[in-house]
Parts: C-alpha cells; sequence; structure tokens
C-alpha cells in the first residue's frame, strides 16, 4: 500500500511538473481514445438500429386478383399455424390503391386516369423477434409463394444483411486503426516518461543504491503513465458526449426523420468505462516501458 | 564483513581495474583504500555496492555471496550498506529533512518512524536546525555531514565512502573523520577510499594501498 500511495503521489507531481510533455501525451492517449469511442459510438448505435429493425421484420403475400376466400383462407392458416408471425393484417385492393395516394400525393392524380384498380389485395405478416434469425420466417416465405392465389411474396432483407456486413467490415478497420493509434500513444507515453525519469536520474541512483523495492522505483512511472492514460481517455470522452450532444441540436430533427423515429444514444456506461481502464491501460504499459530504463 | 578471493574486474578495452585482490575486513573494523587515481579503489566499492559485477572471483559481504545473489536479491542486500560520495549527491529540489527521510520513505518506512529517525541523524550530525534548507544553502562541509546522515539513517551495518572528503578544506575534512570514527565506534564497519595521506595519518587506521588494481601493501 505504501508503495502504491508513494507511486501515485510522485505520479500526480510529475504530471503537474511536466507541462507540454504531459499535455502531448495526453493529447496521444485522447486522439486514439476518440477514435475507439467514436468507434464504438457508432457501431453501438447501428447495432441497436439493426436490432430493433430486425425485431419489426415483416413481409408481404400480394394474392392474384382472382384469388379464392377459400384459397386466402388456406394462405392465412399457414402463415397462423407456423409461429413465425406475430400478426397480420389484410390488406384490400381498395385500401392499397388508398395508400398510395395517400404516400405519393404527387402521384395521386395518375391513378385516376387508370380504369382498374392496378394494386392487388396482400397480408402483410409481422415475423415474430427470433423467427427471422432461425431461418423459420425464410422456410414459411417460401412455403406460403407455392400456394395456389398467390401472386408473389416480398420478404426484402438483404439490404439488413449488407448493413451488418458493412458494419463488420467499419468495426474491423475501426478497430485497426484504434490499435494502431493506441500503440502510437503508449509509445509518445513511454518518450514522455522516460523524459521525465531522466530529470529524476539522482532521485532514483540514490534510490537504487540504497535498496529501495523495485515497486516504489519503477510504480511512479507505471502510475503517471496510467493518469495520462485515464485523463486522456476521459478527455475523449467529452469531446466525444459533447459532438454527440451537437449532432443532437444540429441535425437531430433530420436523422429522426432517416431513422423512421428511433433515436440515437450515447455510449453506456459500461463502454464508457471500458474505454478509459483502454486509454489507462495503454498508459500504464508506456509507463512500464519507460519504467525498465529506471533500474 | 567483507571477504575477497582472487577478485578481478577486467574492463571490455583489456585493462584490469582489479586484479587477483584478496582482502578481508572485519565486523566493526574502519579500513582506508588508498592508492593513485585508477588504482582501483572506486572499482572496490562499486563491487561490493553490486554497481558492478567482477570479472573473476568471489566476495561476500555480510554473508551474502554477491557472485550468486539473485537479481532480486540486489536491492534487500543493499538496505545493509551506507554510502557516501565525494560530491555528495544530494537531491537538490528537496531539503535537508527530506534528502535524508526520502531513504525511508522509499523503503516503506512509516511516516511517523521516518520523522523520528530522520530528526535523530540530523542532531547527530549537528545539522537539526537546518533541516529545512535546501542543499544549495549549505557549505560543502554541511552538505557531507547531510550525506553521512542519509547514509546512516537506515542503521546500516557497513558505510562505504568513496573519497568522502575530496571537495574540502583540511579542517572540514578531519571533522567528517571524526564522525565517521563515531559512526565505527557505534560497531558499524567502515570502508573509505581515498588517495589523502595526511588524512589516513591523522586518523591511523587499517590501511590498504593498491596499485593497478592490486594490493601493494597493508599497514
Amino acid at each position: 500500500m505504501r508503495a502504491i500511495d508513494y507511486a501515485l503521489r510522485q505520479a500526480w507531481a510529475s504530471l503537474w511538473r511536466g507541462g507540454r510533455s504531459t499535455a502531448f501525451a495526453i493529447i496521444a492517449i485522447a486522439l486514439a481514445a476518440l477514435v475507439l469511442g467514436s468507434l464504438l459510438l457508432l457501431t453501438w448505435n447501428v447495432d441497436q438500429l439493426l436490432t430493433q429493425w430486425t425485431s419489426a421484420t415483416e413481409f408481404s403475400v400480394f394474392l392474384r386478383d382472382d384469388a379464392t376466400s377459400e384459397q386466402r383462407g388456406t394462405i392465412e392458416a399457414a402463415v397462423d399455424q407456423s409461429g413465425v408471425a406475430e400478426g397480420r393484417e389484410y390488406v384490400s385492393k381498395a385500401e392499397a390503391l388508398t395508400r398510395f395516394r395517400r404516400q405519393f400525393t404527387d402521384l395521386a392524380a395518375l391513378t385516376t386516369d387508370l380504369g382498374d384498380n392496378p394494386f392487388p389485395a396482400s397480408l402483410e405478416v409481422r415475423v415474430r423477434p427470433g423467427a427471422e434469425g432461425n431461418g423459420r420466417a425464410d422456410a414459411l416465405v417460401k412455403q406460403v409463394a407455392t400456394l395456389p392465389g398467390v401472386a408473389d411474396v416480398r420478404y426484402d432483407r438483404e439490404w439488413l444483411a449488407r448493413m451488418a456486413s458493412g458494419l463488420n467490415a467499419l468495426r474491423g478497420a475501426g478497430f485497426a486503426l484504434a490499435f494502431l493509434m493506441a500503440l502510437a500513444a503508449a509509445v509518445t507515453v513511454a518518450a514522455v516518461v522516460r523524459l521525465g525519469l531522466y530529470t529524476r536520474r539522482e532521485e532514483i541512483d540514490i534510490m537504487t543504491l540504497v535498496g529501495s523495492p523495485l515497486a516504489f522505483i519503477r510504480g511512479p512511472f507505471i502510475a503517471e503513465g496510467l493518469l495520462q492514460g485515464g485523463v486522456g481517455a476521459v478527455v475523449a470522452l467529452t469531446i466525444l458526449w459533447l459532438g454527440f450532444k451537437a449532432v443532437g441540436v444540429w441535425w437531430g430533427a433530420d436523422l429522426a426523420a432517416i431513422l423512421d423515429g428511433a433515436s440515437l444514444h450515447f455510449l453506456p456506461i459500461h463502454e464508457a468505462i471500458l474505454l478509459v481502464a483502454g486509454g489507462m491501460f495503454v498508459g500504464a504499459a508506456g509507463g512500464f516501458a519507460a519504467s525498465r530504463h529506471a533500474t | 564483513m567483507i571477504e575477497t578471493h582472487h577478485l578481478s574486474k577486467l574492463y571490455s578495452r583489456g585493462l584490469y581495474a582489479l586484479q587477483d585482490l584478496s582482502l578481508s575486513v572485519e565486523k566493526g573494523e574502519f579500513v582506508f583504500l588508498t592508492g593513485a587515481s585508477g588504482a582501483g579503489k572506486s572499482t572496490f566499492l562499486r563491487l561490493v555496492l553490486m554497481q558492478e559485477t567482477p570479472s573473476e572471483g568471489e566476495i561476500f559481504v555480510n554473508g551474502h555471496n554477491l557472485t550468486s545473489l539473485r537479481r532480486s536479491e540486489v536491492q534487500e542486500y543493499r538496505r545493509g550498506i551506507g554510502f557516501i560520495f565525494q560530491d555528495f549527491k544530494l537531491i537538490p529540489t528537496r531539503t535537508v529533512f527530506e534528502n535524508v527521510s526520502f531513504v525511508l520513505e522509499v523503503l516503506g518506512v512509516p511516516s511517523t518512524q521516518q520523522r523520528r529517525r530522520t530528526f535523530q541523524v540530523l542532531k547527530w550530525v549537528g545539522l537539526q536546525h537546518r533541516m529545512n534548507a535546501y542543499p544549495r544553502d549549505l557549505s560543502g562541509g554541511e552538505q557531507q555531514r547531510i550525506a553521512i546522515a542519509r547514509a546512516l539513517v537506515n542503521d546500516p551495518a557497513l558505510v562505504l565512502a568513496d573519497e568522502p572528503t575530496g571537495n574540502l578544506d583540511p579542517d572540514l575534512s578531519l571533522e567528517i573523520m571524526n564522525l565517521l570514527r563515531e559512526i565505527n565506534a557505534g560497531g558499524t564497519t567502515v570502508v573509505i577510499a581515498t588517495h589523502d595521506r595526511e588524512l589516513i595519518r591523522l586518523v591511523g587506521r587499517r590501511t590498504v594501498t593498491l596499485d593497478q588494481g592490486r594490493i601493494v601493501e597493508v599497514a
């Protein structure tokens, strides 16, 4: 405990003594943590949206114009008995036309010139959460498509898969970049801590000669890196939070419209803590590397 | 206390700093190591302090065989030795009190004991009234007395001094020697490397003379 207390007191004093060089190390850590934090913020929110959108998946079964009520009954029975559907809604030809006119007001005039209603009746099926992932929804779609009275089945979830794979690629590239920046930050911290080590050379020599335990000799340098890393990560987290708030103020309404009402959230507390812990670890690693030159 | 058998230290240029040195210093003894510059006095002290390792031979200090001491045991071993240098090696940014108590602090001694013991040794060297001063405010003799206080603060069994009076005038040198004699009177083994023949004559203790790394005289 005395060694930890001594290390923290010395490290704290050294942080203030360090001036510009300490600020430089903190900025390096903050930049690395900012890249990692932005990536975590982006991927976490996209993950949340994907989960939300995936759970809200639905497919449409378009009926032939000549489909009989018995055929429609067979289709509805197949959907109900599959256990895949959370709910279903029948949209008649007239309702489909009304919807079109409501959603596309500019094109509504076109439909008045048409003699017959071109829109097919359909069954809109909401997929139960989980059924999409285990393939049961796919199986139901294939089964329904073969039933008599069915003109077409639309189950467009390819974009979701593309988005998920794009997100994975982004995550991979982002982590690689964050790793490189963390490495550079650790090297910077090591260089800064080593500078401090040279200014305290006399003290360290005396400590070595009087038989001071290694924990007392090396501890302050590791603690100094740890503090630099922690401060850098907190700075990054603060910048990230301010940026997130600014995006909300300036583009919040546009984003809400794009995201169909879904909202974005800041990093959850456990990820924020992990980010600070990561910064401290990188700093401590740099401090440890420098401390090896002390003895 | 110190025993060497055929101790040699060879530097990379092929020069021997010490060659085939067999020497014994008894517990509680006061010994001078003397000789011209480059004779091997400082190298001997550095070997005892484990700042360097011997090229050949063995060295035993206070029951430790230094040639087989593990790296992890070196720090513990050094806690039994006090050292005094010609240039004092005081930390300029710390006060007199802090320079001395620092040793106890980095050895993990509780702060109350640190304060008590530091005050005791400062009083013993007669500088308790200067404990808030910085080294730059002290004379050479006072600085060396602080260095002596620092060497003694953790009660070592052995004190090594490398030219402790090298930067002092004859009166101050004698004053420092008297302090070291007092330390020795308390049972602490003292080994002093010096080339000051006059001082050795005045103190009158066993003297080992080195020349080119070899013992040439024991008087």
